[in-house]
């Protein structure tokens, strides 16, 4: 491959694969490569090597996610004003009084009180697929837990969690067609699952409970309650960023098991194995592809001058790979120690949810390994078409089916 | 040695704690804390690396 071929923007790509020979190629040749975008879009600087992408995330303020943005497309001003009300989307001092909001249901002491639901939610969802010796991973095991946990968390009633299921992917899905056929589905997405909010916040001013949105009810900052779009973009971004990417993660975790069985054979013999196990599929998986921040005055990385204005997007998948910072880094290897991957980004945007996550995919591998040992790809796996998350859409996979346990206990 | 925590940053992740526990600890407020702030030299690539791992940066090394 050759650089005048690499076309990081391309869906087409993206659909079929993650394109890691682009990558490596950059990450040799050029680590701060300026994309072309269709569409009259202006380019970005595609930045893909690990120390690069940390010292982007290290510095906020130069590197702003206020500015533009976060994702790689240019909004109309319009959209961009209402997206900034995003914790993605905002820069310090304002991620940092919002983000407080929130902060304290995701620390490790919180998380680790509910790993025992969140096991019998897992046990649960693996109870329903069991016995069929075959199933969809995605939708029927994937995509449950995460789904379950974050209604749970939020506060929606478990009996509507597939309204979150369909209105995630087709917010997240905007270059899928299967998902969203337009922009405006996108935004017809987010109107049904405000109206949603709304009905279930005016429940909650009557009946608080110990969930978010009761919290989000009554959250100040600087004194001031917020606002009904404040509130709206707040339950949109917890709701789809609570189980996008975790259920990508656990899909893609699962597909590079069955890509290296050896890998699958000695997880299966040495299941102490899982915590490292879990970081390497974080690594491998990168299920958030890229940000993209725009710099605020004119400055360098690695000795490449950027203008002030322009577009930097960091690409997490690329970092993650970088021969420079892992030993065989195209090795898939589930002791792999140490692991300093950024799959959850790092410094002032560092995944709010990345403790829960990491309890939510280990549990969820603990529960299939042991209950499904031989399960195996059934057919291929379809990928999302996005060059945002790296996703995979269905999995048809098929194992021995599970005897019907009798009197099951409590 | 001297190390600085940023509380806008810290969120209690414990990384610290767990790389270099005879300089860091994580209370019940989860924010971290220094149960020895002048650290002997000896620790130094100890707490070099709990700078480099916190997930939220909020650690640096003052001196």
């Amino acid at each position: 491959m050759k650089l005048e071929e690499v076309n990081l923007y391309d869906l087409d790509t993206w659909e079929q694969r993650v394109p890691h020979d682009m990558f490596a190629l950059l990450r040799q040749q050029a680590p701060v490569f300026w994309q072309k975008e269709p569409q009259g879009g202006p380019g970005f600087w595609a930045v893909t090597k690990y120390a690069d992408v940390v010292h982007v995330s290290k510095h906020p303020k130069l590197f702003s996610s206020w500015r533009g943005g976060t994702n790689i497309f240019d909004l109309p001003q319009e959209e961009l004003g209402q997206v900034r009300m995003m914790l993605v989307n905002m820069d310090p001092p304002q991620h940092t009084k919002y983000r407080r909001l929130v902060s304290h249901g995701f620390t490790p002491r919180r998380i680790a009180e509910l790993e025992p639901h969140v096991r019998d939610l897992a046990r649960r969802i693996i109870d329903r697929v069991a016995t069929k010796g075959q199933c969809d991973f995605v939708t029927e095991i994937a995509a449950e837990l995460p789904l379950q946990v974050i209604a749970e968390l939020l506060g929606i009633p478990q009996e509507d969690r597939h309204l979150v299921f369909d209105w995630s992917n087709r917010l997240i899905g905007f270059d899928d067609p299967e998902f969203q056929t337009s922009m405006e589905d996108g935004k017809r997405a987010a109107a049904e699952m405000w109206a949603y909010a709304h009905t279930l916040a005016e429940k909650r001013k009557r009946d608080p409970q110990n969930d978010l949105i009761s919290r989000l009810l009554h959250a100040e900052v600087d004194g001031e309650r917020l606002t009904e779009l404040e509130f709206d973009f707040f339950f949109l971004l917890l709701a789809v960023a609570g189980n996008e990417t975790t259920r990508n993660l656990i899909s893609g975790g699962m597909l590079a098991l069955f890509e290296h069985p050896e890998q699958k054979e000695r997880l299966l013999a040495h299941p102490e194995l899982m915590p490292t196990a879990v970081e390497e599929m974080l690594r491998w998986v990168s299920p958030v592809i890229c940000f993209r921040r725009t710099a605020t005055a004119d400055t360098e990385i690695r000795g490449q001058r950027i203008r002030e204005g322009d577009k930097v997007v960091i690409f997490y998948i690329s970092a993650n790979r970088d021969e420079e910072v892992f030993d065989h880094a195209d090795q898939f290897d589930i002791a792999r120690s140490p692991n300093d991957h950024i799959a959850f980004g790092i410094g002032e945007h560092y995944c709010l949810g990345a403790n829960l996550a990491r309890m939510e995919i280990r549990v969820m591998f603990e529960e299939i390994l042991s209950r499904l040992p031989d399960m195996e790809l059934a057919g291929p796996p379809r990928r999302l078409r996005s060059n945002f998350i790296s996703g995979i859409k269905s999995m048809p996979v098929r194992f021995t089916p599970e005897r019907r346990r009798v009197a099951a206990g409590a | 040695m001297k190390i600085r925590i940023d509380y806008d940053l810290c969120e209690g992740n414990a990384v610290c704690m767990k790389v270099a526990p005879e300089v860091f600890v994580v209370g019940e407020d989860d924010r971290a804390r220094l149960v020895n702030p002048n650290p002997s030299e000896e620790l130094r690539a100890k707490v070099e690396l709990a700078v480099k791992r916190c997930p939220r940066q909020a650690l640096s090394l003052v001196e």
